[in-house]
């Protein structure tokens, strides 16, 4: 069943873009193309849900993540005149956020939605407190000419020009599905997100887990930030995350809590939202930007409605883990 | 359980300190500190900012730096509240009112309900609201507006002058803020009264906004929403929407032979970063305005109801020597026509 949809998913989608190309190859290109810089973010942050997720720990402090690792990475990028470094930078900046959730949640076990919400409070307190004009940053990473690849006649244009860190974050993403499927690390975590006592009882640390991908997940959440300050914009402004770390929960409801799901929703997300700048330009119609904002909420209420009982979350989601108690 | 309510506990107090509801700065002039407010012969002016911030390179911190000029001619003293929460605009409002403030400031078009109470509430104090259009005109309440229109049709004019694929567009904040909307309609205006002047056909400019939720405050949207274009071809593009603008406005600066027209402000000197593609700005003189308006009021002679500040282009600054001298003139020959009105922008407020 799942399967059938998801080869549904593709096929259809190729062919409403092959119709779409061979009716304007321009247009058609340009908003899959621009599809994906507005899918990377929101991608990338709900990786770190899954990541999360998978290992039982609820992280509602991903748009906090990203905003304080985007801050550290501009503004010591541009006081270092380095966005290497800058981006080194913001990626231990989230791994330092995915520490703090880590001793948080796991070590004094508190209420999971509560350590998120504080995150995500000393953020947006932090970054604002510390902010300061007349920074800048020498340049932000610059597109990729790929060179064998964006010669491809349909393809081409359309993977090739983004940034590295867009590419990065796509890898990752494809070896995030890979090791959490594929590999003992995947399975071990996994089952400590299902049933952690039983995942102990087999000898995996749960606990050591745990940290260690809550962690991880914090160096992803550090990237997505970075990648919005460093790649996406050149610039660092109070808030500017914009609310894509809650829209990636959603995400990543509706991608069920895998990787190439969620990625794939953040595709459709960054496609409709595409779409609906073309049909702005073509004035063909005005839809509303709200309901695009609106679309991957409502999305995940229908399929949760929809395949209610098929898709659920990890079973042992927000509870923190206390051996010999079941 | 302890444990629990220790955390718990924990939290509360960690949102409490992240959540104050403000935060303020002052810029003290004269000897008058903020304990003489209410008191006779001091003059004291308290801004309130929209959910940006004071320093937020765009309409604030024009206001905020129109209020210590006014401050600084008239020996007063001025104050700033940055609103972090709509929901909180009345009682920022409150708290300057109740401390005795001669004039309340109040930025951006959100705000208005938020002063027209206050102005009801308070006869006794002037409030000067920034970009509030005033419907009814109540005696101590003055709206500083400006007709965006006009300087979004020159800045039109302009950019239907160089676009050479003859595609223009503009990323824009939401349609739900009137301004936004007079800025980014005067400039399409002014891109079809160049095709008129140069007998071209050239297609009418494309106006893209952004969802009211974050509407200024998303470069993310504005940069790629600007690669959507130039992916297209569009080749002279308008950024106006705060931080979204911004985004749009430095995605272009990446792209050689394209132009792009900042907002508000003289951007060649808030967002330096966009210096590659910025060929002028459209601006509105927020602190000129506001600097006027607090004098008048000191000098008692500000009156209720609408005050029009003035509009323009910035310079071109490194551009000057690259647009022919021919659209220069053009400009500088209809900018005083804009104006004045005898060249109508065409837009509905």
């Amino acid at each position: 069943m799942r399967f059938r949809l998801s080869y549904f998913v593709i096929v259809s989608s190729i062919l409403l873009f092959a119709y779409f190309y061979s009716q304007n190859s321009i247009v058609t290109s340009s908003v899959v193309f621009t599809a994906i810089p507005f899918a990377l973010p929101l991608a990338l942050a709900a990786m770190v849900g899954v990541m999360c997720e998978r290992t039982g720990i609820v992280n509602i402090g991903i748009e906090g993540t990203m905003l304080v690792s985007a801050f550290t990475a501009f503004f010591l990028g541009a006081i270092l005149k380095n966005i290497s470094a800058g981006l080194f930078i913001g990626i231990m900046t989230g791994v330092l956020v995915g520490l703090l959730l880590s001793v948080m949640t796991i070590t004094w076990k508190m209420d999971q939605i509560i350590a998120g919400v504080i995150i995500n409070i000393m953020a947006a307190g932090i970054t604002s407190f510390l902010y300061r004009q007349n920074y800048r940053i020498p340049s932000t990473f610059l597109p990729i000419d790929i060179p064998v690849i964006g010669d491809i006649p349909v393809i081409g244009p359309i993977v090739s020009n983004h940034g590295p860190i867009t590419y990065f974050g796509i890898i990752f993403i494809f070896g995030l599905w890979v090791a959490l499927y594929k590999t003992p690390w995947g399975l071990r975590s996994r089952s400590v997100g299902e049933h952690p006592s039983s995942a102990d009882t087999a000898g995996v640390s749960v606990v050591r887990l745990r940290y260690i991908n809550v962690t991880i997940a914090g160096a992803v959440g550090g990237l997505a930030g970075s990648y919005l300050a460093l790649e996406a914009v050149g610039i660092f402004e109070r808030g500017f995350t914009a609310g894509k770390g809650f829209t990636a929960l959603a995400i990543m409801i509706f991608g069920r809590w895998n990787p190439l799901g969620a990625f794939a929703a953040a595709l459709f997300f960054g496609l409709s939202q595409a779409v609906t700048n073309q049909l702005m330009i073509d004035e063909v119609v005005q839809i509303p930007q709200q309901f695009v904002t609106m679309l991957p909420y409502v999305l995940t209420i229908l399929i949760l409605a929809i395949s209610a009982g098929k898709v659920r979350p990890p079973a042992a989601e927000g509870i923190p883990y206390e051996k010999e108690k079941v | 359980m302890i444990k629990r309510i220790a955390s718990i506990f924990f939290a509360v107090s960690i949102s409490l300190f992240g959540l104050t509801a403000c935060s303020s700065g002052t810029e003290e002039t004269a000897a008058i500190t903020e304990a003489d407010c209410g008191t006779e012969g001091a003059f004291c002016i308290g801004l309130v900012t929209d959910t940006g911030k004071v320093d937020d390179k765009s309409f604030n911190q024009s206001a905020w730096e129109g209020a210590v000029a006014g401050a600084e001619n008239v020996g007063g003293f001025a104050k700033y509240i940055e609103t972090l929460d709509p929901k909180d605009y009345a009682t920022n409002i409150g708290q300057f009112a109740d401390a005795g403030y001669n004039v309340i400031i109040g930025v951006g078009f959100l705000m208005a309900e938020a002063m027209t109470t206050a102005a009801k509430q308070y006869p006794d104090i002037k409030f000067i609201g920034v970009d509030q259009f005033q419907g009814e005109a109540l005696p101590n309440l003055t709206g500083l507006v400006f007709p965006e229109d006009k300087a979004g049709f020159l800045a039109g004019v302009l950019a239907g002058h160089l676009t050479t694929s003859g595609k223009t567009g503009a990323v824009l904040g939401t349609e739900v803020v009137p301004p936004v909307r007079y800025f980014g309609e005067g400039f399409r205006n002014g891109v079809a009264y160049a095709a008129q002047l140069l007998g071209k056909d050239l297609p009418a400019t494309k106006l893209i906004y952004h969802a009211p939720d974050n509407a200024f405050n998303d470069p993310a949207w504005g940069g790629a929403t600007a690669k959507q274009l130039l992916s297209q071809g569009y080749d002279v593009i308008f950024g106006a929407g705060g931080n979204t603008g911004n985004g749009a406005l430095l995605e272009i600066a990446k792209t050689p032979g394209a132009y792009c027209v900042g907002v508000d402000a003289d951007q060649w000197g808030t967002l330096p970063e966009a210096q590659p593609c910025l060929v002028t700005s459209a601006m509105k003189l927020i602190d000129k305005g506001v600097a006027a308006l607090v004098e008048a009021a000191s000098a008692g002679t500000i009156e209720g109801g609408n005050f029009f500040g003035d509009v323009g282009l910035a310079p071109y600054h490194d551009f000057d020597s690259k647009i022919d001298s021919a659209i220069k003139d053009k400009i500088a020959e209809l900018t005083p026509q804009v104006l004045d009105g005898t060249v109508p922008t065409g837009v509905k407020l």
